[in-house]
């Protein structure tokens, strides 16, 4: 039986692979936004 | 066997850390009441937090020891399904709120000076009535979590200090209460940032140590799976397949974990006024943008991580008991995260974590407690008036709101704590998240629309609690007294949480008055919101 790192269900290990790529998402889109949206407060 | 492992440390070590971990934390509160100079300070920390602080201080918030210890003993049970409400939390919890919620509510806030939730929808609508309404829905429903959040740190602190329940819970709603109503919000977020750092460390050291425990990821998670003939005949019955694969579609248990746990508390943090705010704290736009950065990967290492050793836990128990994770821990759910840290991790860890739990509540309840007591001084009591913006005023109202929650707690059963989340999650997305989503997004928001949202997702949450879904149906009573049976409808209806019938309907009456006000509205002044 095809399983990832010992888990058989797509459902459950595409919902870890979910997890850590929204994860990974929120880290991009940090970095790439990271000087975004500055200098408002006053303005 | 629970309650004879239930404290692994002597309490005199356990004490002196608890002490230490306290007094940091009160030098933070002080440092916050320093800092607090005016209204601004107190209700928004003066608008102008820092992003790693913003992203601590919500993620801590957002994970109450209720996630990490209900959700963790109910991911024991279930199995690795739950993971999909780590997928809502930081899909929807953090990347939905902040990029597409946040970012809007900061400029609205700003821009109309807004302090707190309601304060913030009544000047969006351009109405009092709107304040008004969301103000009192928090001084109803908050409380409840609120109390739960009492009970979950008072039951910690009663074995760890060992002390008696009362004094337990005393101690804790007090401590926090101090630093809050002297130091604000900036009080409030410089400590949920640091008990938020000790929840990551714990957490992450908490799931290295599990899968060394039992052999690996691979070989750990496999071990689970070849348990699946062990799943207990009543689950088993209601569609559970095992550990590593998801329950039968269509089923109760499978209702119940996408319904309840995934959609109820996935989506209910959306529109959640002691997390809101957190978005008027930011300076800018770029505070947010990094906040995200933090955020994702702590909301991970939080409701992954419990979901996960919940699960992996079944492993453990089997391997040295020869029993799944719910018998280990006597049938009590809630016990199982506390029963297999303590048996299967080393003595320095179980500090730690016993701290990780600590720190959860408190962050959670400090939050709370600010929203609660700045709600019934700036939306209710003195709304429209100068008073609604004393430091004095406000800080009575927190001390008024943490004496409503302290006696609550005592009324409530302790049975209630992972309840009582999800039903506050469900009721603030059914009532505010239409309308806080129109509100910031409308051109012209219709103020009809967004009252007739608030009124009709209440009751339809509401009446589904009381008269349909049987968890809560059943304990409340109310049905047996009118109807003489403990629901009005069977499966799935039973089974089915109210937030997935009351948002629907709030969302549809939102849209239908909206689109109808919409031509009346056209040629008038666009109100506060972001769309003009």
């Amino acid at each position: 039986m095809f399983s990832v790192f010992g888990i058989p269900d797509p459902q459950i290990w595409i919902g870890y692979g979910l997890s850590i790529g929204l994860a990974l998402a929120c880290v991009l889109y940090g970095l790439l936004n990271w000087n975004g949206g500055g200098e408002e407060r006053g303005s | 066997m629970a309650e004879e492992k239930s404290v692994a440390v002597d309490t005199l070590t356990m004490a002196a850390i608890v002490l230490v971990y306290v007094a940091i934390t009160i030098f933070l509160g002080w440092l916050g009441y320093k800092r607090t100079k005016h209204a601004e300070d107190y209700l928004v920390a003066g608008r102008c937090s820092h992003p790693v602080i913003i992203a601590l201080s919500y993620g801590a918030t957002f994970i109450s020891t209720s996630a990490i210890v209900g959700f963790g003993g109910m991911a024991a049970n279930l199995g690795m399904g739950l993971i999909w409400l780590t997928v809502f939390n930081i899909g929807i919890g953090i990347l939905l709120a902040f990029v597409l919620f946040g970012k809007k509510t900061r400029e609205i806030g700003l821009r109309t000076n807004a302090v707190t939730f309601p304060d913030l929808m009544g000047k969006i609508y351009r109405s009092p009535v709107l304040q008004y309404i969301s103000g009192f829905i928090i001084i109803i429903g908050m409380p409840l979590y609120t109390a739960a959040i009492l009970i979950g740190g008072a039951r910690f602190l009663e074995p760890t200090l060992n002390i008696p329940y009362t004094t337990s819970l005393l101690i804790f709603a007090v401590i926090v209460g101090i630093y809050v109503i002297y130091g604000g919000l900036i009080a409030v977020m410089y400590t949920d940032a640091f008990q938020g750092t000790i929840m990551l460390v714990g957490m992450t050291a908490l799931l290295i140590l599990t899968y060394i425990a039992v052999g690996g990821i691979t070989a750990g998670n496999t071990a689970l799976t070849n348990m699946a003939d062990l799943v207990p005949q009543a689950l088993a019955a209601q569609g559970m397949t095992g550990w590593t694969t998801m329950p039968d579609l269509g089923s109760p248990i499978w209702f119940t974990l996408i319904t309840t746990l995934v959609l109820g508390v996935g989506i209910g943090v959306l529109a959640q006024p002691q997390l809101v705010v957190r978005f008027m704290t930011a300076k800018d736009d770029k505070s947010l943008n990094r906040a995200v950065l933090v955020g994702g990967p702590f909301i991970l290492m939080m409701t992954g991580v419990a979901f996960t050793v919940g699960a992996v836990s079944n492993v453990y128990f089997f391997q040295h008991s020869g029993q799944i994770a719910i018998e280990a821990a006597g049938g009590n759910v809630d016990l199982v995260m506390p029963v297999f840290i303590n048996q299967a991790m080393p003595e320095i860890f179980v500090i730690v974590f016993m701290l990780t739990l600590l720190a959860a509540a408190m962050s959670t309840l400090s939050g709370l407690y600010h929203a609660m007591g700045t709600a019934l001084i700036c939306d209710l009591w003195g709304r429209g008036k100068k008073c609604a913006l004393s430091l004095r005023a406000n800080q009575i109202g927190v001390f008024v709101m943490m004496i409503a929650s302290v006696i609550l707690a005592f009324l409530m059963p302790g049975s209630i704590i992972a309840r009582a989340t999800a039903m506050f999650m469900g009721l603030c997305a059914s009532a505010f998240l239409p309308a806080f989503a129109v509100g910031i997004y409308a051109k012209r928001p219709s103020t009809r629309a967004a009252i007739a949202s608030m009124v009709v997702g209440s009751l339809a949450w509401f009446l589904w609690t009381a008269f349909v879904h049987a968890a809560e149906a059943k304990p409340l009573g109310i049905c047996q007294l009118l109807f003489g049976k403990a629901t009005l409808l069977g499966l799935p209806w039973s089974v089915i949480d109210p937030l997935v019938v009351a948002l629907p309907l709030s969302i549809v009456t939102i849209l239908c008055i909206q689109y109808r006000d919409s031509g009346r509205l056209h040629g008038e002044e666009p109100a506060a919101s972001g769309g003009q």
